[in-house]
């Protein structure tokens, strides 16, 4: 591109961003009108990107105190367990690490504030690049609130402590994320596989699971791929 | 017709052989083969008025069939022959453990209980196979023979449900026996008499003289005398043992075909028993309720069949009502409800008779 | 006193057996009558059902719902349709929302009428199974009037349902309502008050409220314990707000509270305010709209994750989608309320006859496609 119509651009996007749109769309020349709007959207969205970082740089002093419960309870977290957080704060789940979880959990469960008496349900995920995460969406009978809480592990070393004692519903719950995904829950008295067989090799719902070829002489059909 | 009348008859016929024993025993196997036929008869019968009963009261048609030859005849009057047929034509399957002589003898020891006490059973004034003078004792006495063969199945079938069948049922029968057995002292102790026929004739004259209008207890005796030999024919409210939602089929789940089939014709049969036993005892037997009217001996059988059918209905109504009790509350009812209450009955029909005569 | 120990006999009720309600084993162990220690043995209707959604695409995956709980299968795809606008941010047109309550409604009063009726025969009265199969089979009847199928519907489609309602469903659906309502007081005659029924039910498997809410139970299980928890009053869906009735809690009428009858007469109160419910909504619904309007061209949610909470007629169902922007999701997890109940069986149960362990499992209105998927 020459340097003339750099400028000529330069120009039409400076106009274009102050909403003047008339000599972008009076150009004659298709190619230079479209290469023109071109880097008129890319100003756009680089001048969108830029006022959104700039206020979040003057957040931390005014942000009042956010109403949405995981990150209401996430700052509990963090302030009575320092150090058991293992990503920032956001509005959809806590993230913790599996170190201190049963203490934790014990006292989300006891903490008359909080009271999470029922665990609601919990689940594994295959995050890919050796990462497995549990997730427990925890609900409050007393309160009605409820958070998402994430513990991510990776495949070499999957232990999570196991929270069956807190929540008795997590005894067959994590029976069936060892079943699915392969997790080792650390106090579990029952650690056994759920709903498959007790001698069945693999954790199905892992996104690199291959199917066993027999089991016990049966032959095992294969989950077809790709329905569309 | 007794066996007696038969006999001079028979010799009648044939005055060679008048009195021989050869005659005697031949005029035994007569009316047994016809009550062997009558018990045949009214299995068949019963199979398919129960299910045409429970169809009616469970809001449903029951089996049907649109004319002779076609599926079940009609209105579903072959059902019975084609169940039977096909249970005659089932491979007969005995389990590998299982203790095949105790295995294969259960089922005869519980239909023979039930059958050879049909023979003290008085269908009409004459008709009545064996009129023995200890009559109602007999029958009492004859049907306790089968808790054996339950007891036997349960056993023999090498399974641990059977074996929980067989227990309860043998609990249950020999609890029930007292109940039923203190009612019929009832009866005894107003006739004077054991046998069947005495007993019936102690209620001639229409029906305020039938024994179950004869004093408030002998009314109260009739009720616990019902249910407890509901109890005893292992009938719903009290079929715990062959319980099918719990034990699939308790005593009987290991036997297959026609040995299975036996112990429902042996049920059956035990049903017709105890409903004869409490029509003759309570309900004036095959005396006409009118007296004087439709009382000779043919009517006779009328009046006898249709009060054995009316409590046979009754008791499959039963069934098909009530849910089921669990065995220990069973056990409570006999031992804790209806002892208590047919000890009194006994008091209080003996004070009642000596009071008012 | 002397305690005579027998030899303790381990039995297993089922896989296959005519009261497990499907293939559920329970390994049993008992001496003599009591039972001492029971454990539910699950896993043999599994059928990957979370490992086939994430190989077919969102709309793909409501037929794979509604073999989850086969009782209930409108109240699945209701759950999971839900789940996925919400993920979506999708509204769905007004009469959408009527007809699914409407179908959600009468799939509910099925379910009872079969759970209660099961229940029955399971306790040994078989007549009013047959009477209350007789009912269902006429709302049965007007699925099929409506959808063409029985029992499995695929009816519930992310952003709309697939077929409108067909003429003349109001009047048969009003006309089936006064035929039903009357027969709820025969059923309570014939059985709920029955003394040998009460006699087998009454205080027998009770369920304290924090022993329900550790584990879990929800539905009419949790409210015969007393707690008054119904996700269609607590946390409103679909239109669920705009209807007037009540919450029946178990008050332990006829025995302690939590026990089997409160978890029977429970489902047989809801069956009353269903019918309320429908009768609501069936005045009230608009004649005019087009159903298919807001169904998506392509169902792609935004990247992200969602647990969301419907009550079915066993109850608390969860979904717990994740997307991560494709047509086709990368996990769902179904959070089924008859597995939860399930998992309590071995506490409520040991210590009690072997009968009473068949009564109990009954009360708990478990459906074992939705505990193993």
């Amino acid at each position: 591109m020459s340097a003339d119509q750099e400028k000529l651009i330069a120009e039409l996007v400076e106009k274009g961003l102050a909403g003047d749109m008339e000599p972008i769309n009076a150009i004659e020349d298709r190619v230079l009108r479209s290469k023109a709007k071109a880097a008129l959207a890319k100003a756009k969205r680089a001048a969108k990107v830029a006022a959104a970082s700039a206020p979040a740089e003057e957040k931390p002093a005014e942000e009042p105190p956010s109403d949405n419960p995981n990150q209401k309870f996430g700052k509990m977290i963090e302030d009575k367990f320092p150090g058991s957080l293992d990503a920032d704060l956001n509005d959809t789940h806590i993230q913790l690490k599996p170190d201190n979880w049963f203490d934790i959990a014990t006292w989300l469960k006891s903490e008359p504030a909080l009271h999470f008496d029922s665990l609601q349900c919990q689940t594994g995920m295959d995050l890919g690049e050796n990462i497995l995460e549990a997730r427990y969406n925890l609900h409050s009978m007393t309160h009605d609130h409820m958070i998402e809480i994430r513990i991510a592990v990776t495949r070499d070393k999957p232990n999570i402590p196991s929270i069956e004692q807190i929540w008795r519903i997590g005894d067959w719950f994590e029976r069936e994320t060892y079943d699915m995904f392969g997790f080792h829950f650390d106090g579990h008295r029952d650690h056994r596989r759920m709903l498959l067989p007790e001698d069945w090799e693999g954790y199905p719902l892992r996104k690199d699971y291959e199917v066993q070829e027999t089991y016990h002489g049966i032959i095992v059909p294969k989950v077809k791929q790709g329905w569309e | 017709m007794t066996v007696d009348t038969l006999f001079t008859w028979l010799g009648g016929l044939i005055p060679a052989m008048e009195g021989s024993g050869t005659l005697l025993v031949i005029a035994i196997l007569i009316p047994c083969l016809v009550l062997f036929l009558v018990v045949a008869v009214n299995a068949i019968v019963m199979v398919y008025a129960e299910r045409k009963v429970a169809a009616f009261m469970q809001d449903r048609l029951g089996p049907m069939g649109q004319g002779v030859g076609l599926h079940a005849g009609k209105w579903g009057l072959l059902q019975t022959v084609a169940d039977a047929l096909k249970l005659l034509t089932k491979e007969d399957i005995i389990p590998e453990k299982a203790d095949k002589l105790l295995f294969i003898l259960a089922p005869f020891m519980i239909f023979v209980g039930a059958f050879v006490a049909v023979i003290a059973v008085p269908f009409g004034e004459t008709v009545i196979v064996a009129d023995f003078n200890i009559g109602i004792f007999y029958i009492l006495a004859i049907g306790s023979m089968g808790v054996i063969g339950l007891i036997l199945a349960g056993w023999s079938s090498n399974n641990k449900w059977s074996l929980y069948g067989g227990m309860r049922s043998a609990a249950q029968i020999v609890s029930y026996e007292i109940p039923a057995g203190l009612s019929i002292i009832v009866i005894i102790m107003l006739t004077g008499t054991l046998s069947m026929q005495g007993i019936i004739q102690y209620q001639e004259g229409g029906l305020f003289n039938w024994i179950i209008f004869a004093n408030p207890f002998t009314f109260v005796a009739f009720f616990i005398f019902f249910i407890s030999v509901v109890a005893e024919t292992n009938r719903t409210p009290f079929d715990i043992p062959e319980a099918e939602s719990e034990l699939v089929g308790g005593f009987h789940t290991e036997y297959s075909g026609m040995r299975w089939s036996f112990f429902f014709l042996s049920e059956y049969a035990n049903m017709l028993v105890v409903s004869a036993v409490a029509s003759a005892g309570f309900l004036g037997g095959w005396h006409s309720p009118i007296p004087g009217y439709f009382d000779s001996n043919g009517w006779g059988i009328f009046w006898m069949m249709s009060k054995i059918v009316f409590l046979i209905f009754v008791m499959m109504w039963f069934r098909w009502t009530f849910p089921r009790l669990r065995v220990d509350q069973l056990m409570n009812i006999c031992w804790k409800v209806f002892l208590p209450i047919s000890l009194i009955n006994i008091f209080g029909v003996g004070f009642w008779t000596l009071i008012f005569g | 006193m002397g305690v005579i120990h027998g030899e303790e006999m381990v039995l297993n009720i089922g896989p296959q057996h005519p009261s497990t309600h499907g293939v559920l084993r329970l390994r049993v162990k008992t001496d003599g009558e009591i039972i001492s220690e029971i454990t539910p043995v699950i896993g043999y209707l599994h059928r990957c059902f979370e490992k086939h959604c994430e190989n077919v695409t969102y709309d793909q995956v409501i037929p794979y719902t509604d073999r989850c709980d086969y009782l209930a299968a409108m109240a699945n795809n209701f759950g999971y349709v839900v789940a996925v606008e919400e993920l979506m941010e999708l509204k769905v047109p007004e009469k959408v929302e009527y007809i699914r309550v409407i179908m959600a409604e009468l799939q509910r009063i099925a379910s009872h009428l079969l759970a209660l009726g099961v229940y029955g025969l399971d306790i040994g009265a078989f007549t009013p199974f047959l009477f209350m199969l007789r009912d269902r089979e006429r709302i049965l009847d007007i699925f099929e009037l409506t959808c063409g199928a029985r029992l499995l519907y695929n009816y519930m489609w992310v952003g709309g349902v697939s077929h409108d309602l067909p003429k003349g469903f109001v009047e048969t659906t009003f006309q089936f309502l006064d035929y039903f309502e009357p027969q709820i007081d025969e059923y309570n005659k014939l059985l709920t008050h029955n003394k040998i029924f009460v006699e087998r039910t009454a205080d027998i498997g009770v369920l304290p409220a924090d022993v329900a809410i550790s584990y879990g139970v929800s539905g009419p299980n949790l409210r015969a314990s007393g707690v008054k928890w119904d996700l269609r009053r607590n946390a409103p869906y679909s239109i669920y707000d705009k209807f007037e009735f009540d919450v029946p809690v178990g008050d332990g009428a006829k025995g302690t509270l939590g026990d089997c009858w409160d978890r029977y007469y429970v489902r047989m109160l809801e069956v009353k305010e269903s019918v309320k419910i429908l009768r609501q909504a069936l005045a009230q619904i608009p004649k005019e709209g087009d159903v298919h309007q807001a169904l998506p061209k392509k169902i792609r949610p935004p990247k992200g994750s969602i647990y969301s909470r419907t009550e079915t007629p066993r109850g608390d169902l969860g979904f717990y989608i994740e997307s991560d922007g494709s047509p086709i999701p990368s996990r769902v997890k179904m959070r089924s309320p008859a597995f939860t109940a399930l998992s309590v069986l071995g506490e409520i149960a040991e210590g009690w006859m072997m009968s009473d362990v068949i009564s109990i499992l009954g009360s708990l209105d478990i459906v074992l496609g939705e505990i193993d998927r």
